[in-house]
């Protein structure tokens, strides 16, 4: 976390929260490029403590690259320190954001997964769907869902079947298409009157059950 | 409306949803406590390796209608799984 400032503008830790030492060279140049990479990084991660942490760790990171290549006494070998250091922030924050994101859409994805397997009529829509695909794949596409039901990647199972793992994908997903547009066809909608029917049953039925008189 | 309009074109698969319940459902739907037709364990292990449809075609139809077998079955490909990664 940065403390107090210099004549220039902040000043960063010698240390990152890891405890690695920053080298003196590469902490002027973090403190020179901090504003604008105060300005990138609260744009994208929101909070200027996250961003100076950030910051004081590629600015480690780079003094530990720099110490591996360059042993004490030789000439640093980037030339725009500064530069160099801006980028790796840079690249470091677009890393910490996808993160983000990929949680983000994964945290959504389970509850809205949850959320409809949780729903009795979905139940039975993917009730009638995996045992209508059950029956309907073929060995080679059985034994892809039996796979990736466990965790297998695509091009873990694709080499199984000899086929890439963009192909194993494709035909799997094809055969569950195929499956899912013959139950659509076989899909028929109550008759109207069948339906209008069942409307005044239950109508009847609910004022049946608060007592009042049908009319 | 159009055929892309209609609701069951309109509602794509999701592979999450599909693998999710798919799982659930054959681990817990048919319980077969008499172990009717269940194939050696040998045979599982076989088809988990080197799957074969000539071979193994019973066995692999056999899960879809057994959930221990499908149970043990999960068991031995995702052993496949952690000694391959």
């Amino acid at each position: 976390m940065a403390t107090g400032a210099s004549p220039s503008s902040f000043r960063l830790n010698s240390v990152d929260r890891h405890g690695r030492r920053i080298d003196p060279a590469v902490l002027a140049a973090a403190e020179s490029v901090f504003p604008r990479a105060l300005e990138y990084g609260t744009n994208l991660l929101g909070d200027s403590a996250v961003v100076t942490n950030t910051l004081e760790e590629v600015a480690a990171t780079v003094s530990q690259l720099i110490a591996r290549r360059d042993p004490p006494g030789e000439p640093a070998p980037i030339r725009n320190l500064p530069g160099y250091v801006f980028r790796a922030f840079v690249r470091q924050v677009n890393r910490l954001k996808s993160k983000e994101l990929a949680v983000l859409d994964a945290a959504i994805a389970g509850q809205t997964l949850a959320q409809r397997l949780a729903d009795p009529s979905r139940q039975l829509e993917m009730k009638v769907l995996v045992d209508e695909c059950l029956a309907k794949f073929d060995f080679t596409e059985r034994d892809m869902c039996w796979r990736r039901l466990e965790g297998f990647t695509w091009d873990e199972i694709g080499p199984v079947h000899g086929l890439s793992g963009h192909a194993a994908e494709v035909r799997f997903r094809n055969a569950v298409r195929a499956v899912k547009a013959k139950l659509a066809r076989s899909r028929k909608p109550l008759p109207r009157a069948t339906q209008a029917a069942q409307n005044e049953e239950s109508k009847l039925a609910t004022e049946i059950d608060d007592g009042k008189r049908p009319t | 409306m159009t055929e892309k309009d209609r609701p069951e074109f309109r509602d794509e698969f999701s592979e999450a949803e599909f693998f999710g319940f798919a799982k659930s459902y054959l681990s817990e739907a048919f319980p077969n406590p008499q172990r009717i037709g269940c194939p050696p364990d040998s045979d599982l292990q076989r088809m988990a390796e080197h799957p074969v449809e000539a071979r193994d075609a019973a066995a692999s139809e056999h899960l879809t209608c057994c959930s221990p077998c499908f149970k043990r079955y999960m068991e031995i490909i995702d052993g496949l799984k952690q000694q391959s990664s």
